[in-house]
C-alpha cells in the first residue's frame, strides 16, 4: 500500500497550481464577490494569460518582461471586448456572453489553422524552462524535505507564484477599503441606488472587470509556468473548480479565495490519492477509467451544496453575499 | 441487468487492454530510440505510467506492434503496443511527456494517426495517463478529429472529440453537385436541420428561462440524457428503437420533474436569488455531466443509422434518420406552439412568462405552471438528444458542447419567448452552416457564439424580444 499521496497532497498547499488558482480567484472576487459581476468566463482569462505568455516567451523567444506585459495587455482588451456588450444589461447576460468567450478562445487556440502561432491541440512547451532561464536566481540543487523536495526551478515557481498572490491580496485589500470599493460593493447591492447617487455604474463594473481579468490572466501565465500549455485545460470546468474555489473560500473577502484554493487542492488531491488506493486495492469495485470522473462529481456536489447551504464561504459574513438579482 | 452486464463487460475489456498495452509499450524501446532510450520499468512497479492506446477509427480496433517513444523529463522510453493496440509505459519521475507513434510502424492499409505526438502530464503517481491515437485512411496527423486529453479531466476525456464541436453536424453524404449554388443549397438544407434539433432543447430554455427567470446552463445534461436513455434502451437493451425513442423522452419529461421537485422547488421556496441559483445550475452540470462518463465511459456511442442516402433533391441528399428527425421536429414544435397559443395551460406559461406576480394574482398556480415547464421542457430537450445521438453519434458531453449554441439561439431570438427561441435556432443552424463555406469547418461554433456576442451589442432584446425585457 502506498501511502505516499498524503505528503504530496500537503505539497498542494504550497504548489504552483494552487497559487495559480488562487490569482485567478482573487479576480474572480472582485468579478463576483464584490462587485457582483457573474464572469463564467474567467477559465477564458487564464487561457489568454497563458497563452500571451507562452506564445512571447517560447513562440517569439521574447524577453519575460514583454511575456507579462503581453498577459497584461490581452486581459484588459478581453477585458473590454466583454465589457462593452453586456454590463448595461442584466447579470445573466454577461454570463451567458462571458462563458462563451471562454469557448471561443479555447477552440480558436486549438485550431490547426492557428497552429504556427499557438500549438494547435498540442499546446505550447516550454515556458516554464524560458522563465526560469531568464530570471532564476537560485543556485542549483534540491532542497526540502522527503518527498516535498524540489529543483530550484520548482522553487522557483513557488516563490513567485506565493509573492503574486500576496501582492494580488494587498492591493485587493487595499481597493476594497478606498471609496472605490464601497461604489462597487454598492453596485452588488443595489445597482440603481448607486446610480442614483451619481456614480457611473457602467465605468465601475468595467474597471472592477479588467482589475479582475488582469489577475486572473496573470494566474493563467503561473499555470502554465510548471507544466506545459493544453488548450483543453481551459474549459469550462476550469472556471467550476475556480467558483467552488471562490465560494469554500468566500466570495466578499480578500484572503478567502487563497484559503479556498489551499484546501480545494489538499482536498481534491487526497481524495484522489485515497480512491486510487482504494481502486488499486480493489476496495470499490470500479476501474481506473471510472476514477476520472468522480473528482469532478465530487467538485459539482460541493458547490450546490456551498451556495445553498453556506453561500458566504468559511471566511465570509451572511450579510455579505446578498445579491440584488 | 444488461446495462449493468455490459459495463461489467467493458470494465473488464479496459484492464485486459492496459495489460497488453504496457507490454508492447516495453517491447518497443529497444526498437525507436536506440542512442538514449532508457531501460524500461516494469509498469507494475512504476510509480507514474503512461497508457499509449492506437486503435483503428474505423472499428475502434487496437493495432498492435505499433513503435511509440515516450520522453520527458529528461528520460526516453521506447515501446510496442500490444495485441490490442495499447503500450503501458513505467515512468520514473513525474512531469510532461510526448508520446510519438512511429508511423512507419502503422500498417499503411489502416491509414495514418490523427495526431504523430501527443503530450502529456504525468502528476506523481499518476497511472495510465491516457495517450490515444486514432489510426484512418482520411486523418491528417494534427488535424484529426481527437484532442490529446486534458490532464485535468483525468481518465474522463478518454479518446473521443473534445466537445464534439468540430466536423460532426453535416448531415449525408455529400451530394455530387460542387458548384457554389448547389453547396449553398446542401449548407442551408442540414442548417435548417441542425436548427430544429436546437430548436427542441432550446424552447425549453427559454421556458425554463421565462417562467423563472432562471437560466439553466445544465440543460445540456437534459440533452445527453436523452441520447443515452436512447441508446441504452435501443443498444444495450435491445427495444426497438422507436419504442427506446419514447422512453427516453418520457424518462426525459420525469428527469425533468424529479430537478424541480427535488432541487429548485425548494431553493424557490428558501429565497434565493437567481445569481447564486445560476451557480447551482453549473455545479449540477458538472456533477450529472461527469456522472454520466462515471456510468457510460468516455467512449463516443453510435446508434444505428442507415449512411444511405434516403431522399435525394437535386444537390441535397439526405439519410433517413434526417428526413424522420426533421418532421418529427416540426411536428412537435407546431404541437408546442398550439398549446402555448390555444390550451388553458399554454396561455398560463405565457402569462406567468410576461408577468409572475400579475399571474398569481389573477388565478393561475405558478407553481404549477413552472412544473409543467420543467417537464415539458427535459422532455423536448431529451427529444433533442435523442435527435443528436442518431445525428453526430453521442458522448457523456454531447449536450454540453451544444449547449452555448442553444444558449446563442435563444438570446440571437430573444430569451424567454418561445418563438424566439425557435427562429433563434434556425438562424444560427443556417448560419452556421454557411459559415463553413468560408471558415474552417472546426471554427463555425466560433463564428455562431461571435454573432450572439455582436447582436447582444446592437439589439440585446433579440429578434422577437421586447426592449423592456433587458433592463
Amino acid at each position: 500500500m502506498n501511502w505516499n499521496f498524503v505528503p504530496l497532497a500537503l505539497g498542494e498547499i504550497i504548489s504552483p497550481t494552487t497559487a495559480a488558482y488562487a490569482l485567478a480567484a482573487i479576480g474572480l472576487a472582485v468579478h463576483f464577490g464584490f462587485t457582483g459581476l457573474l464572469n463564467f468566463g474567467q477559465a477564458g482569462f487564464m487561457a489568454l494569460g497563458g497563452y500571451a505568455f507562452a506564445v512571447t516567451v517560447v513562440m517569439f523567444d521574447g524577453p519575460v518582461w514583454l511575456g507579462v506585459l503581453m498577459v497584461v495587455a490581452v486581459s484588459v482588451v478581453f477585458a473590454l471586448i466583454l465589457g462593452v456588450p453586456t454590463l448595461r444589461l442584466r447579470a445573466d447576460y454577461l454570463s451567458i456572453v462571458t462563458i462563451a468567450a471562454a469557448e471561443i478562445v479555447r477552440l480558436s487556440v486549438k485550431t490547426p489553422e492557428f497552429s504556427d502561432v499557438t500549438g494547435g491541440s498540442e499546446g505550447i512547451n516550454g515556458s516554464g524552462r524560458a522563465f526560469n532561464d531568464a530570471t532564476n536566481p537560485l543556485p542549483d540543487g534540491r532542497w526540502g524535505l522527503g518527498p516535498l523536495t524540489y529543483s530550484q526551478d520548482d522553487w522557483w515557481y513557488r516563490i513567485i507564484g506565493w509573492a503574486l498572490v500576496v501582492l494580488a491580496c494587498l492591493v485587493v485589500w487595499l481597493l476594497t477599503r478606498s471609496p472605490w470599493g464601497r461604489v462597487i460593493r454598492g453596485i452588488r447591492e443595489d445597482e440603481d441606488a448607486v446610480r442614483s447617487l451619481g456614480k457611473n455604474v457602467y465605468s465601475y463594473k468595467m474597471q472592477a472587470l479588467i482589475i479582475g481579468g488582469v489577475f486572473g490572466g496573470l494566474g493563467g501565465a503561473l499555470f502554465v509556468l510548471p507544466r506545459s500549455l493544453q488548450p483543453d485545460n481551459y474549459g469550462t470546468q476550469m472556471t467550476f473548480f475556480l467558483y467552488t474555489i471562490l465560494l469554500l473560500g468566500g466570495a466578499a473577502t480578500v484572503f478567502g479565495p487563497v484559503l479556498g484554493a489551499i484546501l480545494f487542492w489538499v482536498v481534491l488531491s487526497l481524495s484522489d490519492g485515497l480512491l486510487s488506493l482504494a481502486v488499486n486495492q480493489h476496495w470499490i469495485p470500479i476501474d481506473s477509467t471510472q476514477q476520472g470522473p468522480i473528482r469532478f462529481i465530487l467538485v459539482g456536489v460541493a458547490l450546490m451544496l456551498l451556495v445553498i447551504f453556506r453561500p458566504q464561504g468559511l471566511l465570509g459574513r451572511k450579510k455579505e453575499s446578498m445579491f440584488s438579482a | 441487468m444488461d446495462i449493468v452486464s455490459e459495463m461489467l463487460h467493458r470494465s473488464r475489456l479496459l484492464t485486459l487492454g492496459l495489460g497488453g498495452l504496457i507490454a508492447s509499450l516495453v517491447a518497443i524501446v529497444g526498437v525507436a530510440a536506440p542512442a538514449v532510450a532508457d531501460e524500461p520499468i516494469d509498469p507494475g512497479e512504476a510509480e507514474q505510467t503512461i497508457q499509449v492506446w492506437i486503435r483503428s477509427n474505423a472499428d475502434k480496433a487496437g493495432i498492435p506492434d505499433v513503435a511509440v517513444t515516450v520522453s520527458g523529463a529528461g528520460h526516453e522510453y521506447e515501446a510496442t503496443s500490444g495485441a490490442d493496440g495499447k503500450a503501458i509505459v513505467g515512468l520514473a519521475d513525474p512531469g510532461d511527456y510526448t508520446v510519438t507513434v512511429d508511423e512507419s510502424t502503422i500498417p499503411t492499409a489502416l491509414g495514418r494517426p490523427n495526431a504523430l505526438s501527443r503530450t502529456v502530464t504525468v502528476g506523481q503517481g499518476n497511472k495510465n495517463v491516457p495517450a490515444n491515437f486514432l489510426v484512418d485512411p482520411s486523418f491528417t496527423p494534427g488535424a484529426g478529429p481527437t484532442s490529446a486529453p486534458s490532464p485535468d479531466a483525468g481518465a474522463a476525456t478518454g479518446d473521443s472529440p473534445a466537445t464534439g464541436d468540430a466536423d460532426d453536424t453535416g448531415a449525408g453524404p455529400p451530394a455530387a453537385g460542387t458548384d457554389w449554388g448547389s453547396l449553398l443549397t446542401q449548407k442551408v438544407v442540414t442548417g435548417v436541420i441542425f436548427g430544429l434539433l436546437i430548436a427542441l432543447a432550446a424552447i425549453g430554455l427559454s421556458l425554463i428561462y421565462g417562467t423563472t427567470g432562471l437560466n439553466n446552463f445544465a440543460h445540456g445534461e437534459l440533452v445527453t440524457f436523452g441520447g443515452l436513455m436512447t441508446f441504452s434502451f435501443g443498444n444495450l437493451i435491445g427495444l426497438p428503437s422507436w419504442l427506446a425513442i419514447i422512453i427516453a423522452v418520457l424518462l426525459g419529461g420525469i428527469f425533468g420533474w424529479v430537478q424541480d421537485a427535488a432541487i429548485w422547488r425548494p431553493l424557490r421556496r428558501r429565497g434565493i436569488r437567481l445569481i447564486p441559483l445560476m451557480i447551482v445550475t453549473i455545479g449540477l452540470s458538472l456533477a450529472v455531466r461527469y456522472l454520466f462518463a462515471f456510468i457510460w465511459g468516455p467512449d463516443r456511442m453510435n446508434l444505428a443509422t442507415d449512411p444511405k442516402p434516403f431522399l435525394v433533391i437535386g444537390p441535397v441528399s439526405l439519410r433517413f434518420t434526417d428526413v424522420m428527425g426533421a418532421i418529427i421536429a416540426i411536428v412537435v414544435l407546431l404541437l408546442v406552439a398550439f398549446v402555448l397559443m390555444r390550451t388553458q395551460i399554454g396561455r398560463a406559461m405565457r402569462a406567468v412568462s410576461d408577468n409572475r406576480a400579475l399571474a398569481a394574482a389573477s388565478g393561475i398556480n405558478v407553481e404549477r405552471v413552472i412544473r409543467v415547464v420543467w417537464i415539458g421542457g427535459a422532455a423536448l430537450a431529451a427529444l433533442a438528444g435523442v435527435y443528436i445521438a442518431y445525428y453526430q453519434g453521442l458522448r457523456w458531453d454531447t449536450g454540453a458542447s451544444i449547449l452555448l449554441l442553444i444558449f446563442a439561439a435563444v438570446t440571437l431570438g430573444g430569451l424567454g419567448t418561445a418563438f424566439g427561441a425557435l427562429v433563434g435556432s434556425v438562424v444560427i443552424g443556417v448560419f452556421m452552416n454557411i459559415l463553413t463555406l468560408w471558415i474552417p469547418e472546426n471554427l463555425k461554433l466560433v463564428g455562431a457564439l461571435v454573432v450572439m456576442i455582436l447582436i447582444l451589442l446592437l439589439r440585446p432584446q433579440g429578434i422577437l424580444g421586447r426592449r423592456e425585457r433587458i433592463g
